[in-house]
This record gives C-alpha cells, sequence and structure tokens, in this order.
C-alpha cells in the first residue's frame, strides 16, 4: 500500500472542500482544534476549582478508635442508603439483589428496549424508567448525606458538649466576622471568655460561640451564663457582676453568624 | 525539515495509514456543538477521557511520593500536602478528578441512554461502557482506602463487612478483598496495586474497544 492510501474501504481520503453534506467538518483538523478549546476551558475551571478546594487528610487511622461513624464516598452512598431500607434478615435484599437486577437492567438494556426507534419521547417506557432511576439515585445520595451529617452533629454533642447545647461547626478563626464589636458587651468577651471560646469565639476549651446568637436569644444567653456549666465552664463565665453577664449575653446574641 | 522526517519514517514504516485511520474522518453535523448548540451533550464521552488523562498523570505524579505500607503511607499523603512542590494541587487535582469522572461518565451514559445510541449495532458498545463504569467504580473504592486516614480506614472496613454479610460467597470476597480478615498491611498493599496496576491495565483495554467500535461503527445519526 503506497504512502497516503486509504485502509478505510470505500471511505476516500477527506477533503475539505469536496463536502457532500452541509455541515460536516473534518475531525482533523477542525473539529478536534475546537473541541480543544472546550477541553482547556474546561480543564482551566476545574485547575481553579481544585485551586480553591484544597483537599484535606484526616486523622491518621486508628483501628482502635470505633466511635469514628464511617462513610463511603459520595457515588456510593446511594449504594449505602438501600441497605439501610433492608434491616436484619433481608440484608440481602440491599447487598445482593437490588444491586444485581439493577445491573443485570443496565448490562442488557440493548437486548430488553429493542424497538428500531430512538427518540426519547417514542419509547417512553425506557425513559421514564431511567428518568425515575436518575431522580432515585439523587435522592438516596442526597437522603444518605443528610442522615451521616445528622450523625455526626449528634455524636459531637453527646461526645464533648452537655446535652442541650448549640454545637456550631469549627470553622477556621479567619472565616468569622464578630459584628456590633462597638457594644461594650464584646470587650468583656475579649477579657474574659476568649481565653477559653477563641479570640474570634471560634472555640479553643469551650466550644464555638461565633454564631450562637442565631439559635439561643438573650435571656437564653443570660441564664445559660448566670449558670454557667461546672465545673467546665464557671458560673457567670467568671464574670463578677449581673451587669456585665448582661451586657456580654446583648452582644452575643447579636452574633448570627451573617 | 520536520516534513522531511515524517518522510523519511512513512517511506520505511508505511505510518499514513495509521493515522488516517484514527484521525480522517468527518465529524457529522449533528454532534457538533458548533452547528447546533444542543450538541454538546456529545462532548460528555470526550471530556470524560479528558478528565481520565488528567487521573493518570496527575495519579504519575502522586505515585513518585506515596508509600503504600500502613506506617508511612499517612505521612507521604501529608508530605504531599505539605512539602512537595504544588503536591497539594495534585492532590487536589486527583481527588477531585476521580468525583469528576463520575459525574461525566454518568452525564455520557444519560446522553447515550437518551439518545438510543445503545440500539443495533452498538449492543457491544454500550457492554463495553457498563464496565467501564464498574472498572471505575472499583478505581474510587480502592483509591479511597490508600491516604490511611479514619476515613479510609473505616470506609473500607464497613465496605468489606458489607460485601461479607453476602451470603455463601461473602466471606471468600472479604478475604479476597483484604488479604487477610480485617483492613490492615495486606490490605493496603492489595488496594495499592489493583488501583495502579490492574485497573488501569483493564481500563486501558476497554477504552481501547470502546474507541475502536465507535470507529468502526461510527457514531450513531440523527435522531
Ligand atoms: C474556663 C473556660 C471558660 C470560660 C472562661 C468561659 N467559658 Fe463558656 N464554655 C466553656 C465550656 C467548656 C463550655 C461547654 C460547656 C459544656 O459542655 O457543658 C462553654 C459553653 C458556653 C456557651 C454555650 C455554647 C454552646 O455551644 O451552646 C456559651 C454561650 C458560653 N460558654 C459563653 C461564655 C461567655 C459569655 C463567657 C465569658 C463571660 C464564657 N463562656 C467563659 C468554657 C468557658
Ligand atoms: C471512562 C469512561 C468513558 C469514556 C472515556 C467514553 C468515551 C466515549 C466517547 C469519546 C464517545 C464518542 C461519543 C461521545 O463523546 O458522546 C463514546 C461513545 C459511546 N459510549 Fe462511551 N465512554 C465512557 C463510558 C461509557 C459508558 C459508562 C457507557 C454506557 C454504559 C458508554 C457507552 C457508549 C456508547 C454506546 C457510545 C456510542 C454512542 C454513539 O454511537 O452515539 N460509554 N464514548
Amino acid at each position: 500500500m503506497a504512502a497516503g492510501g486509504e485502509r478505510i474501504p470505500g471511505t476516500p481520503r477527506y477533503r475539505h472542500h469536496q463536502l457532500r453534506n452541509p455541515g460536516t467538518e473534518p475531525f482533523l483538523p477542525n473539529f478536534l482544534l475546537k473541541e480543544w478549546i472546550v477541553g482547556a476551558v474546561f480543564l482551566l475551571a476545574f485547575i481553579l476549582w481544585v485551586w480553591f478546594n484544597p483537599v484535606d487528610l484526616g486523622p491518621r487511622a486508628n483501628p482502635d478508635d470505633t466511635s469514628f461513624i464511617p462513610v463511603p464516598d459520595w457515588y456510593f452512598l446511594f449504594l449505602y442508603q438501600i441497605l439501610k431500607y433492608y434491616p436484619g434478615q433481608y440484608i440481602v435484599f440491599g447487598t445482593v439483589l437490588v444491586p444485581l437486577v439493577a445491573t443485570l437492567l443496565l448490562l442488557f438494556t440493548p437486548w430488553l428496549d429493542v424497538s428500531k426507534t430512538r427518540h426519547p419521547y417514542k419509547r417512553p417506557l425506557a425513559t421514564g424508567a431511567m428518568v425515575l432511576t436518575t431522580f432515585l439515585v439523587i435522592w438516596l445520595t442526597n437522603e444518605a448525606a443528610v442522615q451521616h451529617r445528622a450523625e455526626v452533629a449528634a455524636a459531637s454533642g453527646q461526645g464533648q458538649l452537655s446535652a442541650g447545647l448549640v454545637s456550631l461547626p469549627k470553622i477556621p478563626a479567619s472565616q468569622i466576622h464578630l459584628t456590633a464589636t462597638d457594644m461594650p458587651g464584646y470587650q468583656i468577651f475579649e477579657q474574659n471568655c476568649s481565653g477559653c471560646h477563641g479570640k474570634s469565639a471560634e472555640g479553643g476549651f469551650g466550644p464555638p460561640i461565633y454564631a450562637i446568637g442565631k439559635y439561643w436569644d438573650e435571656n437564653k444567653l443570660k441564664s445559660f451564663i448566670t449558670q454557667g456549666s461546672p465545673p467546665k465552664m464557671p458560673p457567670k463565665g467568671g464574670l463578677s457582676s449581673e451587669s456585665d453577664v448582661e451586657k456580654v449575653a446583648q452582644w452575643l446574641a447579636q452574633q448570627k453568624g451573617s | 525539515m520536520l516534513k522531511k522526517a515524517y518522510d523519511w519514517i512513512d517511506e520505511r514504516l508505511n505510518v499514513t495509514p495509521l493515522w488516517r485511520d484514527v484521525a480522517d474522518h468527518e465529524v457529522p453535523a449533528h454532534v457538533n456543538p458548533a452547528v447546533k448548540m444542543s450538541a454538546f451533550v456529545y462532548c460528555f464521552g470526550g471530556l470524560t477521557f479528558l478528565v481520565i488523562t488528567t487521573q493518570i498523570l496527575s495519579g504519575m505524579f502522586l505515585a513518585m511520593y506515596y508509600t503504600p505500607d500502613i506506617n508511612n503511607a499517612w505521612y507521604s499523603v501529608k508530605y504531599i500536602d505539605d512539602q512537595v512542590l504544588l503536591g497539594q494541587v495534585v492532590r487536589g487535582m486527583h481527588f477531585w478528578g476521580a468525583s469528576l469522572v463520575i459525574v461525566m461518565m454518568f452525564l455520557h451514559m444519560l446522553r447515550v441512554f437518551f439518545t438510543g445510541a445503545y440500539k443495533a449495532p452498538r449492543e457491544l458498545n454500550w457492554v463495553v461502557g457498563v464496565l467501564i463504569f464498574f472498572v471505575v467504580l472499583a478505581f474510587g473504592f480502592t483509591g479511597y482506602l490508600l491516604p490511611w486516614d479514619q476515613k479510609a480506614y473505616w470506609a473500607t472496613a464497613v465496605g468489606s463487612q458489607i460485601a461479607g454479610s453476602i451470603p455463601w460467597i461473602g466471606p471468600y470476597i472479604q478475604t479476597l478483598l483484604l488479604g487477610s480478615h480485617t483492613v490492615g498491611a495486606l490490605t493496603l498493599t492489595r488496594f495499592f496495586a489493583i488501583h495502579v496496576f490492574f485497573l488501569p491495565a483493564a481500563l486501558l483495554v476497554l477504552l481501547a474497544l470502546h474507541f475502536i467500535m465507535i470507529r468502526a461503527q461510527h457514531i450513531a445519526g440523527p435522531l
């Protein structure tokens, strides 16, 4: 075969100016160049996302710490969630039956949907089944994520804080914007409470309280601080006067974590 | 100069037909977003492949530092994060890329499904696609353990328990996965080998089949 010959029988070498169907274009170089532009934009967006969302590394694996609440990566959550609906002896439905049937249906789709028509509207059964499956998968994934978050919150509430306390997530102090820092309560907080609760109320020995005002009003704050939570937090948080407690409660009630 | 070099090689090896087979074909209008914007759904397969490529590249760089043993794995990942130049970014690419592959692959599958492109004569390519899907999920499952942090350890522990609860064959699957009866040193080396040798080999073979079939059958016509 001569150099430049054609291997695909009946398909002559493509020439742009010999177009038969308007709208078609050569894969190389026309289409590929455009595709590369799309690819470059896509990659750029990806890199930007990666840059601003650094991955963190959790604490080193500790086989003895059985209190850790396990969770698979998000794209397995829907499978994980299915298991929860078949507790005890029915677990095989979740571990084997449902996944197996779903896999077989997916694998043999071309032999189940054998009509010649391809338009999605003209084969409502196949289209409907796939739309339903997609929604179900998304719903199950979300359900699992919500339940996992609730479990983690409940566990951290029991583990470190006494019942009835608000449990705010720990976030870096740099992301906290305390408001109304001109109120007298702020100075009292800085002098008496920040040692335990952190300069930006981000938490330390005591829990984070940077957005406590979202959950507790001034009265609730006042009564909690007055009582304290001995032995962890002294009554009045170590303050001596009733009016200081009132001022700090007034200020904390403003912190709604905007 | 370049042309001369090319001709010299071509005279001896006749490479022109090789790349023409790959690259010399028309792109029909109905899959070209430049002609009709809604055709962007036909890009999903190509974008999936692009992300797969970045996964392979970032994975190769991570493998230069990663150490698959239970004493050092976590520290080596921490080293990549804190010390290696751009290590945080490369690890980020591999981490987020893993999710992106799944998303793009799912979108691609939906495109193929809703355009009925799996119908005769493309049944086999659909089957190959489903196999690719499972290989990619296996990448996710094995890769998740490698950083050897709490999340990784306990996810794998639970995953293998679930596998172990399957009647009859469960315990065998569990032993096969873990290399022992609990998640430990053997599990980590095993998952590492599967993640970086077995699965890439399987994926590349399947992708080659996928692309050869697309070229042989052409992309499905307009609806
Ligand atoms: C000795 C350290 C310490 C000091 C000083 C202290 N706290 Fe606390 N605070 C704690 C601890 C520990 C808790 C959690 C109590 C528990 O778990 O029972 C807490 C809980 C709280 C809560 C409830 C948090 C929640 O999540 O519901 C508030 C509000 C609060 N402190 C306000 C204050 C204020 C205002 C001051 C200063 C006047 C103050 N604390 C001073 C240690 C301290
Ligand atoms: C790593 C994963 C995958 C990659 C990189 C990939 C890549 C591609 C590419 C580039 C095309 C050309 C058309 C297009 O871009 O839409 C294609 C077509 C196709 N893919 Fe995939 N694919 C993957 C996974 C899958 C999966 C999971 C399925 C189905 C379960 C699938 C089934 C098909 C079929 C049937 C075609 C032919 C479509 C047609 O002729 O219109 N692929 N694939």
